[in-house]
C-alpha cells in the first residue's frame, strides 16, 4: 500500500456546538448568522469578570448515546464527542465491522481539562488547616473515593470511550497542543490513511471548559471578551474594537476514508482532506509571534502538502479567535504568504458566532470548511463593525456569501506555540 | 454471636435498592437484574463494574464495604495457601466457595477454577448478602455488641 499516493476523502460529519446539537443546526444556524453565546447558565459565574460562554444548549447526552454504561465514564465534553462521533458515523454510512474493525483508527484533540471544579473542591477538603494532606480521609471520600471518578478524569478518557464505542482497533492517539489540538488530530487522521495504517479514521476534537476553573484560568490570563452586557457582540474577529475571545465547548468529527473506497462504495464526498501542515512557534507560551512566525510555515506546509498553488486559495476560516494579538498575527500572516492575492481570498472566523470551542475547534472548523465547500456557501465573519487597519483581509461580512470554493485552509494555533493549517479541496477538483 | 444464615426476607429487604444500584452501575433496567442472574456473563460487568458497585452499595446503604470481601468471608479461616495454589482455587477452597455462595447453582463450581474466574460466580443475591453483612455489623456495632475497627468506620463514614 506504500508508495501508491493514497487521498483522503471527508465522507461523514458529526458536531455538537453551542448552536446546536447536530452540524445540520449549526450549519444552518451559521447561515441565520445566529449567536451561541450569553449568559453562563451551567454554573453562577456572576462573581467572574466575563460570565459569558457560548454553551451547549439542550443536550441530554442519554438521548444523544444509546449506551447507558459507557456514560458513566463520561464528562461533559466525552458526552459531546461520543453525540458527534455518533453523528459522523452516521453520515458516511460505515462502521467498523468484523474484518475491517483493526482497518479503523481513531485521532482526537481532546478537552484541555479533566478535572473538574467539584472533584479538585473534594481533594482541598482533605488539606488540613495545617497544610497537611489527609489521605485517609482523601481515599474514604465519597468523591474522591468513587472509582469512575479517577476513569472520568484521565486525558485518555475520551478516546478510550469512543475506540469502545465504535469498536475501532487499528489506531489511537489523542492530542494535547491546547487549540491546535481539533486541526491537529484530523490532519494525523489523514496521513494515517496516506501512508497505508489506516482504510478509515475516526478524527475529531471536543472540549468544554465552561467551569469555574477554566473561566477563572482564561480571565486570569485576560484572554476573554468582558462585554457581559452584550453577548452576541463579544466575540468579534477581526474588529478593531475587538477585545478578547469567548469561551465555547463542544464537539467536530469527522469521518476520513481513503478515496478510492469511498467512490467504490459510491460514498457522498464533502471533500478531500487534501494537506495539512505543523509548525511550532517556540516562542512564548501564551502569545504569537507579531509577525506571524509560526502559522506562515504552517500555512505554507498545509499548500505544499496538498500541491496547491497559492491562487487556488478561495477560502479561509481563519483562527481568528477575536483577541487583539491573535487577528493581528494571522493576517500579517496571511498577507505574508498570500502577497497582493490575500486580498481575493474569502475570510471568515466562525467563533464569531460559536466562541472559541478550544481542543474541538479545528475539527469543528474543518467540518464547516467540508459543509462550505459542499454547499458552495461561505460563512460569515459575524460582528466586524469596525474595520482594523491591520486586519484588512477580504472578510465575509453582512451575510453568508454564495461562492463556490475550490480550495479552502483552516488555521488552528494553541497555546504554548502550535500551529495547524488544513487544506480541503473541491472534489470536483481533486484529480483522478 | 450473630447468626450467620441470611434469610430470604433479610435478602429481599435490601434486594430493590441493591438491584437498582446495579442498574445504574451496569447500565441497564432495573427488570433484568434479577436475583440469580450472573452478573459477567448475563449483564456484562466488567471488572471497574464490581469496584463501582461497592462503592455505590456503600453509599446506599452507608455502610462500609471492604474491597475483596466475598473471596475472604469464603475463605474464612482457611489460609490463603490452602485456598489457592498458582492462581487456581484448590479443592478445601472451592468446597468453602460452595459455602459461601450458596445462591449459586451447584454445576457452576467447575473444577479447576480461576482464582481470577471467581467473580464469574456473583450474582445480585451475592451482593445482597454483602449488604445484609455489613448491615449486621452496623447494627452490631450501634447496639454496643461489636466494637470492630470496621463498624466503627462504618458509622463514622454514615
Amino acid at each position: 500500500m506504500t508508495g501508491v499516493h493514497r487521498r483522503v476523502a471527508i465522507t461523514g460529519l458529526g458536531l455538537v456546538t453551542p448552536l446546536g446539537n447536530d452540524a445540520a443546526t449549526t450549519w444552518n444556524a451559521l447561515l441565520a448568522g445566529r449567536s451561541g453565546i450569553g449568559e453562563i447558565s451551567i454554573f453562577d459565574a456572576s462573581g467572574f469578570p466575563a460570565h459569558i460562554a457560548a454553551e451547549v444548549k439542550g443536550f441530554n447526552p442519554h438521548l444523544a448515546i444509546d449506551d447507558r454504561k459507557l456514560l458513566k465514564f463520561t464528562n461533559r465534553s466525552h458526552a459531546f464527542a461520543l453525540a458527534a462521533a455518533e453523528e459522523a458515523m452516521r453520515d458516511a454510512g460505515i462502521w467498523p465491522a468484523r474484518g475491517s474493525e483493526t482497518r479503523w483508527g481513531c485521532v482526537v484533540g481532546s478537552s484541555m481539562m479533566g478535572m473538574e471544579f467539584a472533584e479538585l473542591g473534594e481533594v482541598h477538603r482533605h488539606c488540613g488547616p495545617d497544610g497537611e494532606f489527609h489521605v485517609e480521609r482523601l481515599l474514604t471520600d465519597r468523591i474522591t473515593a468513587d472509582p469512575m471518578v479517577f476513569c472520568r478524569i484521565q486525558p485518555c478518557t475520551g478516546l478510550a470511550l469512543l475506540l469502545r464505542r465504535f469498536g475501532i482497533r487499528g489506531y489511537a492517539n489523542s492530542v494535547h497542543t491546547a487549540c491546535a489540538s481539533g486541526g491537529q488530530a484530523v490532519g494525523s487522521g489523514m496521513k494515517l490513511i496516506r501512508r497505508g495504517t489506516a482504510d478509515w479514521v475516526l478524527a475529531g476534537g471536543f472540549d468544554s471548559m465552561i467551569t469555574p476553573i477554566g473561566l477563572a484560568g482564561f480571565c486570569l490570563l485576560g484572554a476573554l471578551s468582558l462585554d457581559n452586557e452584550t453577548p452576541e457582540r463579544a466575540s468579534r474577529p477581526f474588529d478593531a474594537t475587538r477585545n478578547g475571545f469567548v469561551l465555547g465547548e463542544g464537539a467536530g468529527f469527522l469521518v476520513l476514508e481513503e478515496w478510492e473506497a469511498a467512490r467504490r462504495r459510491g460514498a457522498r464526498i464533502y471533500a478531500e482532506l487534501a494537506g495539512e501542515g505543523n509548525s511550532l512557534s517556540s516562542y512564548r507560551i501564551t502569545d504569537s509571534h507579531p509577525s506571524g512566525d509560526g502559522p506562515i510555515q504552517a500555512m505554507h506546509q498545509a499548500l505544499a502538502n496538498a500541491g496547491a498553488p497559492l491562487d487556488a486559495v478561495d477560502y479561509i476560516n481563519a483562527h481568528g479567535t477575536s483577541t487583539p494579538m491573535n487577528d493581528r498575527s494571522e493576517c500579517t500572516a496571511i498577507r505574508a504568504i498570500f502577497g497582493p492575492q490575500a486580498c481575493k481570498i474569502a475570510v471568515s472566523s466562525t467563533k464569531s458566532l460559536m466562541g472559541h470551542l478550544i481542543a474541538a475547534a479545528g475539527a469543528v472548523e474543518a467540518a464547516i470548511c467540508a459543509l462550505a465547500i459542499r454547499h458552495g456557501i461561505l460563512p460569515i465573519n459575524a460582528n466586524l463593525r469596525e474595520p482594523d487597519p491591520e486586519c484588512d483581509l477580504d472578510f465575509v461580512l453582512g451575510g453568508p456569501r454564495v461562492m463556490r470554493t475550490g480550495v479552502a485552509l483552516s488555521n488552528s494555533f494553541g497555546f504554548g506555540g502550535s500551529n495547524s493549517c488544513l487544506t480541503f479541496r473541491n472534489p470536483e477538483e481533486a484529480p483522478g | 454471636m450473630m447468626p450467620t444464615e441470611i434469610s430470604k426476607d433479610e435478602i429481599m429487604a435490601v434486594y430493590p435498592k441493591v438491584a437498582q444500584t446495579m442498574a445504574d452501575a451496569l447500565g441497564c433496567d432495573v427488570e433484568q437484574v434479577v436475583l440469580n442472574v450472573p452478573l459477567i456473563e448475563g449483564l456484562d460487568a466488567e471488572s471497574i463494574d464490581f469496584l463501582d458497585i461497592i462503592f455505590r452499595l456503600e453509599r446506599a446503604f452507608k455502610v462500609k464495604i471492604p474491597r475483596g470481601k466475598i473471596v475472604e468471608d469464603a475463605r474464612g479461616d482457611l489460609p490463603e495457601a490452602e485456598f489457592e495454589r498458582k492462581g487456581y482455587v484448590t479443592e478445601v477452597g472451592l468446597q468453602r466457595l460452595r459455602e459461601h455462595l450458596s445462591e449459586v447453582p451447584a454445576d457452576r463450581f467447575r473444577s479447576p477454577m480461576k482464582v481470577a474466574d471467581i467473580p464469574r460466580l456473583f450474582t445480585p443475591e451475592t451482593f445482597c448478602k454483602v449488604v445484609v453483612r455489613a448491615l449486621r455489623a452496623v447494627q452490631a456495632e450501634t447496639a454496643g455488641v461489636l466494637g470492630s475497627g470496621d463498624a466503627r468506620e462504618a458509622k463514622a463514614d454514615g
